[in-house]
Formats: structure tokens, C-alpha cells, sequence
């Protein structure tokens, strides 16, 4: 992790994963897209039944593989699917963000966001924003197992399971 | 061993325009257990599906992803054709390259491409670890709710129960009716609101299905589709239901006044009233703010008591209070309809300070029969008939600075037929009408806007009015005349504001409390925009009327019939079949500590006593245990359990750790 | 100090003899004076092992899990900290309150063996101990001794405010040098009473949680892991801090989680009793909102 092979580049384009909702966030990432609402092709969304399905644990695990980003967002506190899942979810990272920042994760590289399922255009400015942010940041170095997985090793856990 | 086939469509141009699929399925047949994978015109076709059929027999493969649209949009025709392909149907994965990639990356195709991979790389991961999941089965309370007792929840009240179910309409005002009953005329027939409302009412109050529960509220719903638990708040009358005959007695001896919000405050009611003459049920409640004797009661007083002394039934009941209930019902129709936008907050149209300029429903009032003027059509101030009368439409609506971005739909044609009503009335009166657009698409809609203006002579002017102020007696509407460019000035006796409709002011608090979606605007989001309308994401609960969008009565009535259809087609059921997609937990790694019963929201987890054998002796211990009937698969358990033993079913641990790991795999 | 084992080891004894307890577990002298350590007195003779010095710190409430299903009747000696571990482990359901005998010990106060082994003069109390809130059995059947006053009345958060001060980039550093010294030993979850599962994730080899490599990413993953696990569940006794062979400052951690959970969610001691929902367990509809 010290001598990290990745450099802030010129032209750096951030990963970043977004646990999404499958009722608000989703529907919204999805509103976004029937809407043709354009936003930087950086984000990629990971489909979750509720926020508060989301582990921190998932969160780190991402972080040590790599990503530059990640945003976990929900259905507003109020309007949850499932009534009060995202009021843990609230819980939960309001805590992880601190601790986060607080192990070194730069300030922004990690975000909890509520996007209903009409926001679309919510959701485009959500990932806009939080891609220049990374964009400027540049590569997370932080938390990084700075192996990469080989292919052979992802067969292996394969037909482990 | 896993087998993967991927199956990248090009949704005609759709995706296919931006992502370079053929390059997307080329990338996935390196990818760890992908055996085949190729790209197609359209997946969701029928020669789409035969592709996925035959590949699974030719190249035995046991799990698929389709990358293509949205999951919420073919997940369930996918999985049923993977179904057919002899798979169990949760051997599937869908990665969406349309919604989230193609259609809004236009012209980045190298990105989009690359993302596209990603996409499907991380379905690939996902779907090795997919599990065979078998759906199981809750049973069916039949028996159904419709919230809201306007002509929305009437007809769909009446269609539920004509079809033999039973069926309960949850009403917060004193009677049902809705909106409808302020109506006078209804466009385009001018046949008379009252007359084709009120037989409808009476049929709900007789119908043997149908109960009636008026003035209540509802305060909380639990459970789940075919099993919801709902929290009733019937709220006190003051009068004992079983006893009142309706004589009426009380109400015209009743010293207490109040507005009178069906007439649009038009004049006074008394504190014990009836919301109009053809109320349902036509019996009386006390207005507790208006009441004199429970006014004097917070003064420490107790004066009054009118209404106990002159009723002959003895029904009157000062002490009744609140009563909260539960109900069981298998389906949920909402219909609580709309509300009228406040023009007050237009200064150019007077803030609502002057008297003679009324909205669309207080004409209704005015115009009609059994209102306060006894459908002389006066002005407010001085009770003269008006000689000229502008109507402005597109008040609150289209404007989203200061109103609503959306169209109210209705506005258009019921001012033409306020119109033709002035001029039937008082053929004499001018009447102009300030227009945006004229929007009359509905069957002999725009016939009727077409004699408004050739037969009845009302002037249609396009321009927006600037300004409406007081001068004297009459009132100077400014505006301008955009087709002939030049300002306009007309003094006007009165004038009618077509005011937006816009959702309860409650609305999202209702939707809260139901458990369904709402939009920016608060009206209720149903399932999907063309192929789900009266449905809602909630399984089990249904749309009618106003509250999913602004619309006329046609529309209503004929949603409110869908939503019926819907509710009959689920109370038919004896049993529902349900998601596998349930948590799950593991009694040998569970520690029993409990904390997953707390965060449960369906009361799903309960602890339950094992055996086991530890240390050479049989033990006994408790292990939370997962009522798959009950849970609903929100996975809240899974983060509060330490220990990793409660996972969810198709959203596991490691399902979502390979997509991660699939994603970051990518990285460097 | 003298006269308070005096009165532990007599009822100990008492216990003993009249069949209320068929084993009592106190501490007894280790090799070398900082030693002291947790011991198990079955017999009335026994009881001359109890020793009540300035090293019993050990936390023994986590031995009780081990007779949950044995039929011997425990008593147990229990410290300010014991009885809120023992709190804890009712609150989650490990232990079952009445199965078990408590004799507080008003605590003065314990000191830092690690300072001692190094062979430290005048070796100052241990830190958790010297920021210490609840000195005294917050619950016992019975308790020996006066009250003792609390050493500290308001948590000392200057270490973590010091490190929140740091730079994002010095943060990193600080905690991956700390945890690049980690060996994964899991002696500080071995002796937490807040890590209490019967299957920690940590030894579920298929879990797929974590691998086996010990670097310093896995061993952070582990940490902050750790730290959200026992989030509103530490007692502050500050054994991992203590039990750590690499010096990694562990309290630092979850210190933070406690710094933050009761600036959000409103201050909450874990194991004072044993109704309450812990707060990453329930939540409130108008929690602090930062998400919108």
C-alpha cells in the first residue's frame, strides 16, 4: 500500500459504485435514463432491495479492492419501501462516514444520499457532483490491499461456494 | 460448475447505438465461467427468448444474464423464460446496460462500452453465487380497503363488492361524495353532477359488501399484500349513530355557526350539520370547534346543550370519544383524491383579498341548485348579477415558478362549461376567458369547446392577465391578447380563476403511512407510467382517481374500475404466492443475541428454542428464526447481525461481495 | 487493598462452604507482580489464592459464557467495568443475570501492566482506568467495601480529537502504520466483552468477508469492522488496549465510535443496564440529517 502504483493522473477517470435502493434510487437512476438525463459514465450501480441492506462492511471491502467512490443512497427517510429501513441505514452511516474519514478516506469519496424514484434528475446531479469531487482527488490511495485479484483466484472462490 | 450464457441486446438502436454490444459479448466470453455469450437485435422478443432457450440446451448452461434494460422493466419476463429453459428462475441476472448506461451516455461510446462490461462482469460474479429459490405461499384476507370516499372510491367500492367481495370505504369527512357532490354540471353532457353521484352513493350505503366507515382517519397499516392490518381512527361524532334518525331537528336548532366548507364559505352552517342535503349517512356530526357547548367547555363552562334537548331520539352523545380499531384486508385501493390550488399567492391576481374574484369550485357552488344563492349567479360582495365575467385559466398550473409545472387536465373544459353555464343562466352576461392553450382532448371535448365559443359567444382571449385590481365596484383585469400583440383591459363584474388541482395536503403523509410512493408534487406514484397506472410498487395496494394524477370524472371512474379489476384478481386468489427473496438465518452461527427481532419491521424474527448437542451433553439454546411468510426481504437483519447468520435470500454476503470484487477487478 | 481481599477471600469462603457457589472466579498472583490473572477457586482451602491488587484488571465477566450451560453455581468478583461487561453480555442474551452470583468490588483503579513489564518506576494507572466513569458495581447481588469516587466525570476524548485533527493523508498513515503491526491474533476480541458472538465472521473461513493475508489493508478491514461491531456495545475497560502484543491503540477506535454515537444519537453508556436497545439497534425519525 506504501508504494502504491497508482499516480494522480491528468486524465484520471474515478470508479465510483453506488449501492442503490431497488425502490427509490433504482427507480430514479432508472427515471434518469428514460429521461436521457446525461451524467459522467464513472458510476456504476449496484441494485440493493433497501439501503439498509447495505453493509459498512461492503463499503471497506470496495475501498480495499480499489474504488475511487462510493455512495450508498436510499428512498427518503419517511418514504422507505419497507418503512423504516433507511432510518437505520441513517444510523449506520452517519457513524461509517466518521469512522471512514476518520481512518483517512478522503472527505467526499464516500457518500450517503436519499434519491426518490421521481429524481431522476437528482440522481444525475448526485453522480455528476460526486465525480468532479473525485475526479479532483484524484485515485484512492486509502485502505487499498494494492493486490489485484487474478483471475485464477476468483475461479477458485468460484467453486469454493 | 457454473455455465453462464450472456445475452447482450441491442434494443434495437437503443442500446445498440452507443454500446458496442458485439465487443460487450466478445469481452464476456473470456470471462471466468461465461461458456457462451453473444449479442442480439432485440432479447425481449420472442426469437430474443428462443435464443436463451436453445443456448441453454446446447451449451447446458445452468445460469444466465441478460444485459439489457432495466430489471423493474424485464426481470419477470426474463426469469420466466429462463424458466422455461428448464432453470429454476432465480438462476438469472440482468445487468442494465439501457437506462444506466446507453441512454445516458449518449456519444461516449467508448465509456458506455466499457461500463456495459463492467455491468455484465459484475452480473456474471453475482450470478455464480445465485442460489435456486423456491417461491412460497401466504394466504388471503378477502376482503379489501378503498380510502376515500369520492366517486374515485365509490366506484371502485361498488366494482369490488358487485363481484362478491367485501369491501370497506374509509371516509374522513362526515359523508362520502367527494368533490363530485360540490359539482354542478359535469362536461361535456351538462348532465347534473348530483343526479348521476347520488344514486351511485345510496347504492354503496345499501350494498350488502359495502360498509361505510365515515369520518375516520387512517392512522397505520401493516403487513403485507393479502394480509394488511389497518389502523382505524374513528373520530367522535357527538352522536350516537344507532340512534340518530337524520330528522334534522338539531341542525336547525343549532345556535353554533361555522363556514360552511362544502359551499366554499359561501355562508354558514350550524356546529351540528351535515355536509349537504344528500349526505351519506344523513346523519348529523358536532363540529367540536364551532360547537358552543364544547367552546364553553374549554372556558370551564358547560352552556348550551340544544341539540340533546330538542332531539327526539336522544342521540346526542357530548362524551363520545375517539375509537381506534383494527381491520384486516387482503388489497388497498387509494382514492383520496385532490384539493384546489390557492390563488392567494398571486399578487397580480388580487391575493384572494377581493371578494368577486372566486375560484372554479365556489362557482359550482354558486351556479348550482341547492347552493347558497340557489344557482343565481351573483357576485359574493353584493349578490348582483355579474354583466361581464373573465375567466383566467392556468392558475397554479403550468407555471412552476409560482404554482405547478404540471397541467391539471380539467381546467380547459370546465371553464368552457362554466361558460355556457353563465350564458344559459344570464344571457346577457359577457364572458371572456384569458387562455394559455386549449387542451380538449377527450371524447366530444373539443366539439363542446367549439359551441362554447360559435353558440354560446364566449370570447376566447390567448394572452396571460398581468393584473386584476378593485376599482369601485367592478374589477379591471389587464392582460394581453398575445395572438393580436396588444394589451387588453376589461372591466369585469367578477371573475373565476381556474385553479389547479393539486394533491391533499396530506398526501404524502398518507403515502408514508401506506407504504407506496408519491412525486415531487406529492400526488401517488403508480407502478409504471403505461403498463402498471393503477398499480403501485407496494404489492396489494391500488390507485383510483385523482390522487395518482390530476383527471376528470370519465378518467377516474374508468381508473377506479381497473383498480377494482386488480383488487378482485388478487382477492380471487386462495393463497399468493411469495417472493423468495426472504432472509435466512443460520441457527449454527447464530449467537441468539436477539438484536434482528428489534430491527425487523414485519415482526418477521422471533427467538426460538434449540437442541443441540455441545460438549457431550444435549443443550438447549435460543436462535433467531425467520418467518419467511412475514418477511418481505428488506435484508435490515443482515447488517444488525454481527455474526453474519442472518443473509438474504438473492442478496447475500457474497453475492454482493463478487460484484464488488467483479466491479474493483477492473480497476488498474 | 489488603483488607478488601481479606474480605473477598472470607466470602469466597462462606460461598463455598454453605453450597451457594460451587466455584467463584477472582484473581489470583501471577509469575511476576504486573501478572495477576483470572482464577477459578472450587475449594474453601483454595480461597487463599484471591489476591485484590493493583493489577486485576482483567475483565471476568467473559468467563461466565462458559458455564451458561453448566450446572456448577458461579459466583464471580466484579469491578466497576465487570458489571457493566456483565450487563452487556445480558443485554445480549449470552448470559442470563440469575444464573449467577455478583459481588461488586468498588475498583481504585488498576494499573498499566504494560508499563510495569516495561519496568517503569512509578507506573501510572492504566489509561482506561484513569479516565474511569463508573469505578463502582453498577450491578451486583452484593457489594464489598465504600463506594469509590470516579476518577474521570466526562468521557476524555483529547486522543481522538488529536487524530480527527489530522490531515486526511496523515490519518491513513497513522492507521496504517498502526495496523501494519497488527498480527491478527484476535486476542482483543478474545477478551472483549462487547465481541461476544457464539461464530465471529472473523473465524468464518467462508464467509468471504476477509481473507487470510495479513497486511495492513485486511488488518484494517478487521479493525474497522471490529469497531462497528462493538459501536455502542464497549464498556471502555480498555482490555484490547491492554491484551494487544502489537501496541496497536485500539481504544482509539472505538472511541471514536463512542465519541460519535453520542454526539448524533445522544449519550449513551453501554452496559449500565440492560433494557435499552443500543443505538445502532433503534433509531429515532428525527435523527441528524446530512443525507439529503
Amino acid at each position: 500500500m506504501s508504494n502504491n502504483p497508482v499516480e494522480k493522473t491528468e486524465n484520471f477517470e474515478p470508479k465510483i459504485l453506488v449501492f442503490a435502493c431497488n425502490w427509490c434510487t433504482y427507480a430514479g437512476a432508472d427515471l434518469a435514463g428514460v429521461s436521457r438525463l446525461q451524467y459522467p459514465p464513472n458510476v456504476r450501480v449496484l441494485r440493493v432491495p433497501c439501503s439498509c441492506r447495505v453493509n459498512p462492511q461492503f463499503v471497506v471491502r470496495a475501498f480495499q479492492r480499489g474504488i475511487d467512490g462510493v455512495l450508498v443512497a436510499g428512498c427518503h427517510p419517511g418514504d422507505c419501501h419497507y418503512t423504516t429501513g433507511n432510518y437505520y441505514t441513517r444510523r449506520r452511516f452517519l457513524l461509517m462516514t466518521r469512522m471512514l474519514e476518520y481512518v483517512g478516506i478522503d472527505s467526499g469519496r464516500f457518500q450517503t444520499r436519499w434519491i426518490s424514484g421521481s429524481e431522476g434528475p437528482k440522481f444525475q446531479e448526485v453522480v455528476t457532483e460526486m465525480t468532479e469531487i473525485i475526479r479532483q482527488l484524484g485515485p484512492n490511495q486509502k485502505l487499498r490491499d494494492d493486490v489485484t485479484i487474478e483471475m485464477q483466484d476468483f475461479e477458485e472462490e468460484a467453486v469454493n461456494e | 460448475m457454473e455455465r453462464v450464457g450472456v445475452f447482450v441486446c441491442h434494443c434495437g438502436s437503443n442500446i445498440g447505438s452507443v454500446v458496442d454490444c458485439a465487443k460487450v459479448a466478445e469481452e464476456l466470453r473470456n470471462y471466468p465461467n461465461v461458456v457462451h455469450s453473444v449479442d442480439y437485435k432485440y432479447m425481449c422478443s420472442e426469437p430474443g427468448q428462443n435464443l436463451i432457450k436453445e443456448a441453454v440446451k446446447e451449451h447446458n448452461l445452468n445460469r444466465v444474464v441478460v444485459c439489457s434494460c432495466s430489471p423493474r422493466m424485464h426481470e419477470n419476463t426474463f426469469r420466466a423464460c429462463v424458466a422455461q429453459a428448464g432453470l429454476n428462475p432465480y438462476m438469472f441476472e440482468m445487468a442494465n446496460i439501457r437506462e444506466h448506461c446507453s441512454w445516458v451516455h449518449a456519444g461516449h461510446n467508448e465509456e458506455a462500452t466499457a461500463k456495459a462490461i463492467d455491468l455484465a462482469k459484475m452480473a456474471v460474479a453475482k450470478v455464480c453465487k445465485n442460489k435456486e429459490l423456491k417461491k412460497g405461499h401466504s394466504p388471503v384476507t378477502k376482503r379489501a380497503l378503498v380510502v376515500g370516499g369520492g366517486i374515485a372510491g365509490i366506484q371502485a367500492a361498488l366494482d369490488i363488492a358487485n363481484n362478491g367481495y367485501q369491501v370497506d370505504i374509509l371516509e374522513r369527512t362526515p359523508s362520502i361524495g367527494g368533490k363530485m357532490a360540490q359539482i354542478d354540471k359535469t362536461f361535456p353532457t351538462i348532465d347534473c353532477s348530483a343526479c348521476i353521484l347520488t344514486p351511485r352513493m345510496v347504492e354503496a350505503s345499501s350494498h350488502p359488501n359495502i360498509k361505510l366507515i365515515t369520518f375516520a382517519e387512517l392512522e397505520k397499516v401493516e403487513g403485507y399484500v393479502g394480509n394488511f392490518d389497518v389502523t382505524i381512527r374513528s373520530k367522535a361524532r357527538s352522536v350516537d349513530m344507532s340512534k340518530c334518525t337524520g330528522c334534522g331537528t338539531c341542525m336547525t336548532k343549532c345556535p353554533g355557526k361555522a363556514d360552511d366548507e362544502f359551499n366554499m364559505n359561501l355562508q354558514k352552517r350550524p356546529a351540528i350539520y351535515t355536509p349537504f342535503p344528500q349526505a351519506i349517512p344523513n346523519k348529523p356530526v358536532i363540529d367540536r370547534e364551532s360547537c358552543l357547548k364544547f367552546k364553553s367547555r374549554k372556558d370551564g363552562k358547560d352552556v348550551c346543550g340544544i341539540c340533546a334537548k330538542v332531539c327526539p331520539a336522544g342521540a346526542i352523545d357530548y362524551e363520545q370519544e375517539d375509537e381506534i380499531f383494527v381491520e384486516h384486508y387482503g388489497a388497498i385501493v387509494m382514492a383520496t383524491g385532490y384539493d384546489q390550488f390557492d390563488h392567494s399567492v398571486y399578487g397580480e391576481y388580487g391575493y384572494g383579498k377581493y371578494p368577486d374574484v372566486i375560484s372554479g369550485l365556489h362557482f359550482e357552488r354558486l351556479v348550482n341548485a341547492s347552493g347558497p344563492t340557489m344557482g343565481h349567479i351573483v357576485r359574493p360582495s353584493d349578490h348582483k348579477e355579474p354583466k361581464t365575467v373573465v375567466m383566467v385559466k392556468c392558475v397554479g398550473s403550468r407555471d412552476p415558478e409560482h404554482g405547478k409545472s404540471y397541467c391539471s387536465r380539467t381546467c380547459c373544459m370546465y371553464s368552457a362549461k362554466q361558460a355556457t353555464l353563465i350564458r344559459d343562466h344570464c344571457p346577457d352576461t359577457k364572458v371572456y376567458i384569458f387562455y394559455m392553450d386549449v387542451r380538449t382532448p377527450g371524447k366530444g371535448y373539443d366539439e363542446f369547446y367549439n359551441r362554447t365559443r360559435e353558440e354560446y359567444g364566449v370570447e376566447y382571449i390567448r394572452g396571460r392577465v398581468s393584473k386584476i385590481y378593485q376599482d369601485g365596484e367592478q374589477l379591471i383585469v389587464k392582460g394581453e391578447d398575445s395572438l393580436l400583440g396588444r394589451p387588453v383591459e376589461i372591466l369585469a363584474d367578477m371573475v373565476i380563476l381556474a385553479d389547479a388541482m393539486i394533491p391533499q395536503n396530506d398526501a404524502a403523509k398518507m403515502a408514508q403511512i401506506v407504504g407506496i410512493g408519491y412525486d415531487n408534487d406529492g400526488w401517488f406514484t403508480e407502478a409504471h407510467a403505461k403498463l402498471g397506472p393503477v398499480e403501485t410498487h407496494t404489492a396489494g395496494i391500488f390507485l383510483a382517481g385523482a390522487c395518482q394524477g390530476p383527471k376528470d370524472i370519465p378518467d377516474t371512474v374508468a381508473q377506479a374500475g381497473a383498480a377494482a379489476v386488480k383488487v378482485c384478481g388478487l382477492l380471487s386468489k386462495d393463497q399468493l404466492e411469495t417472493d423468495p427473496c426472504t432472509s435466512e438465518i443460520d441457527p449454527a452461527l447464530c449467537a441468539g443475541c436477539g438484536h434482528c427481532v428489534g430491527v425487523c419491521p414485519y415482526k418477521a424474527i422471533s427467538l426460538e428454542t434449540i437442541e443441540e448437542r455441545k460438549a457431550g451433553k444435549t443443550i438447549s439454546r435460543q436462535v433467531a428464526k425467520v418467518n419467511a411468510s412475514l418477511c418481505q426481504g428488506c435484508g435490515a437483519c443482515t447488517v444488525t447481525c454481527r455474526s453474519s447468520a442472518a443473509n438474504l435470500n438473492h442478496f447475500t454476503n457474497a453475492q454482493i461481495l463478487a460484484e464488488v470484487d467483479a466491479l474493483c477487478q477492473t480497476i488498474l | 487493598m489488603l483488607e478488601m481481599q481479606q474480605e473477598m477471600r472470607k466470602v469466597a469462603k462462606e460461598l463455598l462452604e454453605s453450597g451457594e457457589a460451587t466455584v467463584v472466579i477472582g484473581w489470583e498472583k501471577g509469575a511476576l507482580p504486573y501478572q495477576t490473572s483470572p482464577v477459578l477457586i472450587r475449594s474453601a482451602e483454595e480461597t487463599e489464592k484471591l489476591v485484590w491488587d493493583e493489577y486485576c484488571q482483567q475483565n471476568l465477566s467473559n468467563y461466565l459464557i462458559d458455564f451458561v450451560y453448566s450446572d456448577e453455581k458461579v459466583a464471580i468478583f466484579a469491578k466497576g467495568c465487570d458489571t457493566r461487561a456483565f450487563n452487556r453480555l445480558v443485554q445480549d442474551k449470552r448470559i442470563k443475570a440469575e444464573q449467577f452470583t455478583v459481588i461488586g468490588v468498588p475498583c481504585p483503579g488498576m494499573k498499566d501492566r504494560k508499563q510495569a513489564a516495561k519496568g517503569v518506576a512509578d507506573v501510572p494507572l492504566a489509561k482506561a482506568c484513569q479516565e474511569c466513569r463508573y469505578p463502582n458495581p453498577v450491578y451486583a447481588n452484593r457489594t464489598l467495601g465504600q463506594p469509590v469516587t470516579p476518577r474521570a466525570t466526562a468521557p476524555d476524548y483529547s486522543d481522538v480529537e488529536a487524530i480527527e485533527a489530522m490531515s486526511a493523508d496523515e490519518k491513513a498513515k497513522f492507521w496504517q502504520e498502526q495496523y501494519s503491526k497488527c498480527i491478527r491474533c484476535y486476542a482483543c476480541r478474545n477478551v472483549c466483552p462487547a465481541c461476544n458472538c457464539t461464530n465471529c465472521i472473523f473465524d468464518q473461513s467462508k464467509s468471504g468477508w476477509q481473507s487470510k493475508d495479513i497486511n495492513a489493508s485486511e488488518n484494517q478491514f478487521y479493525g474497522i469492522t471490529r469497531a462497528f461491531h462493538v459501536a455502542g456495545r464497549c464498556i471502555e475497560c480498555g482490555q484490547c488496549d491492554m491484551v494487544c502484543p502489537s501496541d496497536v491503540p485500539i481504544m482509539l477506535m472505538n472511541k471514536k465510535a463512542k465519541k460519535d454515537l453520542d454526539q448524533l444519537f445522544g449519550q449513551y453508556d453501554a452496559g449500565l443496564e440492560t433494557e435499552s436497545l443500543i443505538p445502532l439497534g433503534r433509531y429515532d425519525v428525527n435523527d441528524p440529517e446530512e443525507f439529503m
